[in-house]
């Protein structure tokens, strides 16, 4: 070893990107349980929630476990059928070349997710912890913030930080409502979700995949709400290859696919509950922009053998993108969880992070776009009925006994 | 519980922790890659073992002995499983190193493998802390405590986390021995970790018998107190040696 400089290893710079999307995933997935857990409203409001994900069927406690679960797979089905809808008429629109329209519904939606969601949201949080603000005060400081939110998300070149957090922010709101929806339809949705979106995205017909392949062959950008990490700068020694980067089929080909279900032509921004509970749940749909990662590389010698190591994500450098949709879902799994018991939050938080790294390292085997959902989604599921089944009455019955291994 | 309470006992199963993440951890991303999927990996061994006791139990006898099976199998299998971490972990020093060579890095120093077993140690700890203490602990929010019958001396709360932390150390610092005596081949260190696991975990039967914890507990915090002072002693040995040996000349 050198007396005078120890080189540094690789164990400082190794995996930061993976780290770089883990980071708010988390922090998303965090909010979230705080959320449910602070705020604990489910059985006041969710009557009053009708949207498209329960128009075929609403859960009411008296039904049987059977009757439930024909209800939430009815509540899924319907939901998709929608969602696939809307990708379609996206897919059109993309191929007219309006993307104009779509930026500016784009804008629209943040904004209503940002005031009304939010806004909402933001009345429980002062009545539970029943801090003192007059209503011309908040709504000014609302406004504020949503202006802000949706110019950077759009309009600006904004800091990435600001942005960043602006991108988690809508993604916890967005997924705090979706675990107002009864708890069958929450889970049984999930599992569609995930098996839609390995279609759309996998299969030679499906609308996603036609959209990237739309922007890849015009060299375009989607537009959608897709978090961006910040690209790793390799520090230190400049003039030897660090990182092998291997080469994409084009130079900004983007994985982006958008998830948009632009239901509703007839939301004006009306201010009852009710009615906002409908009408922005019908704009939910369209923030769930999908999962899309995407390397965005530098070319450089590309050499086969090297594949192996790259195929597990280290090598590369570059932008990792992740969907928002991805956000979303993920968040809305651990958040049904912790409307349970915390020690499943705990286990599908771990297979959720388990289920983003294995994608990440398929992305970087296959090298195309890829859906992130089901992995992650299919595991947290799974997570959550083995640790509520099997592994709940294990530990108490251990720690009750103060008996521990 | 209240939340000073509350917080206060997560603080003192999970403090260390906290502060060896911060540290050491925080700064290095593939390491927190390595914790967390030794968490994970300790995670699914829970998931295992409830799964095949899942139809003993709820343990209804006082008597001592199907509790003794139960930590014994417990034990053996992540023992096991600690074995197949290793073999997992040799792969991958492999490629690591092949990687390093191809980025003209140096390769992987001892303190980082140390730093890699330390991180896989740690998340095994941090999530014994999560699933027997925490798991129980978060929904307990609010007025009221709880107390158990044969330790009334403390909240169970807080004795479940004091219980917590002698683990979390056990666990943190035998991960780093037995990595390295099966670098080294070294057989009283490999046998130690599963050794001192069990003598742990057994230590905890003596919870079951009534005030059983005022013995049980401080007996634990001798065995967390002698593998840490192991672990230091094996490593400070290592360290120095490997000075020694090395001229200028050699890496």
């Amino acid at each position: 070893m050198d007396q005078n400089q120890t080189p540094t290893s690789i164990l400082h710079s190794l995996g930061e990107e993976i780290i770089r999307i883990i980071t708010p995933v988390s922090i998303c997935m965090f909010s979230v349980v705080i959320l449910v857990t602070v705020l604990d409203t489910d059985s006041s409001i969710s009557s009053s929630i009708s949207t498209i994900a329960t128009i075929a069927y609403t859960e009411t406690a008296s039904d049987s476990d059977w009757d439930k679960f024909k209800g939430a797979i009815l509540n899924s089905l319907v939901f998709v059928a929608v969602v696939t809808l809307v990708t379609f008429l996206l897919v059109l629109l993309f191929y007219f070349r309006c993307t104009s329209f779509l930026k500016y519904y784009m804008g629209f939606s943040a904004f209503l997710v940002l005031g009304f969601m939010g806004g909402e949201i933001g009345v429980f949080l002062i009545q539970v912890s029943r801090f003192g603000i007059d209503c011309f005060s908040y709504l000014l400081l609302l406004f504020n913030f949503t202006i802000v939110g949706v110019l950077a998300i759009f309009m600006m070149k904004f800091p990435i930080f600001v942005t960043q957090s602006y991108m988690v922010v809508i993604g916890v709101l967005t997924a705090y409502w979706f675990t107002m929806l009864p708890e069958w339809t929450t889970w049984v949705l999930l599992v569609a979700m995930s098996l839609y979106d390995l279609a759309a995205v996998l299969l030679p017909g499906g609308p996603l995949r036609l959209l990237v392949e739309l922007a890849i062959s015009r060299d375009e950008d989607i537009p959608a709400l897709v978090y961006e990490a910040r690209p790793v700068i390799s520090h230190g020694n400049h003039t030897i290859v660090q990182r092998r980067v291997w080469r994409d089929r084009e130079r900004d080909s983007d994985g982006d696919r958008n998830r948009h279900v632009s239901l509703e032509s007839q939301t004006g921004p009306q201010i009852d509950p009710e009615s906002i509970g409908s009408s922005s749940s019908q704009n939910v749909g369209e923030l769930s922009a999908p999962l899309i990662e995407r390397v965005r590389v530098r070319e450089h010698e590309l050499e086969p053998e090297n594949l192996a190591l790259e195929g597990i994500g280290l090598g590369s450098s570059g932008a990792i993108k992740l969907g928002l949709g991805d956000f979303i879902f993920y968040s809305v799994l651990v958040g049904r969880a912790a409307m349970y018991d915390f020690m499943t939050v705990y286990a599908c938080y771990l297979a959720i992070i388990a289920g983003l790294g294995i994608t990440l390292a398929l992305l970087a085997l296959y090298q195309k776009a890829l859906p992130a959902l089901p992995v992650s989604v299919m595991l947290g599921v799974l997570f959550y009925v083995l640790t509520r089944v099997f592994l709940e009455e294990f530990i108490v019955q251990c720690s009750s006994n103060l008996l521990m291994f | 519980m209240t939340l000073g309470a509350g917080i206060g006992y997560v603080l003192l199963a999970l403090g260390p922790s906290l502060a060896l993440f911060v540290t050491l951890i925080s700064t290095k991303p593939f390491l927190i890659l390595i914790l967390l999927s030794s968490t994970l990996v300790w995670l699914i061994s829970l998931i295992v073992l409830s799964g095949f006791w899942k139809v003993f139990l709820p343990i209804k006898t006082t008597a001592l002995w199907p509790y003794a099976i139960l930590i014994l199998t417990s034990v053996v299998f992540q023992e096991g499983l600690r074995l197949i971490l290793w073999r997992g972990y040799k792969k991958m020093e492999d490629m690591l190193d092949a990687f390093a060579d191809r980025v003209a890095k140096p390769r992987l120093y001892l303190t980082d493998k140390m730093q890699i077993a330390l991180a896989g140690g740690l998340g095994h700890g941090v999530a014994h802390a999560v699933f027997f203490c925490l798991g129980l602990l978060t929904p307990s929010f609010g007025p009221a405590t709880f107390y158990v019958d044969k330790c009334s001396y403390a909240p169970f709360f807080l004795i479940s986390a004091i219980i917590s932390l002698a683990f979390v150390t056990i666990h943190t610092f035998s991960m780093v021995i037995a990595f390295n005596g099966y670098a080294q081949g070294n057989k009283t260190d490999q046998l130690i970790v599963p050794a001192v696991h069990l003598i742990a975990g057994m230590l905890t039967l003596v919870n079951l018998a009534s005030s059983g914890c005022v013995v049980g507990i401080p007996l634990l915090y001798v065995v967390a107190l002698s593998t840490l002072a192991y672990c230091g002693k094996m490593v400070w040995r290592r360290l120095t040696e490997t000075q020694i040996r090395l001229t200028p000349q050699n890496q």
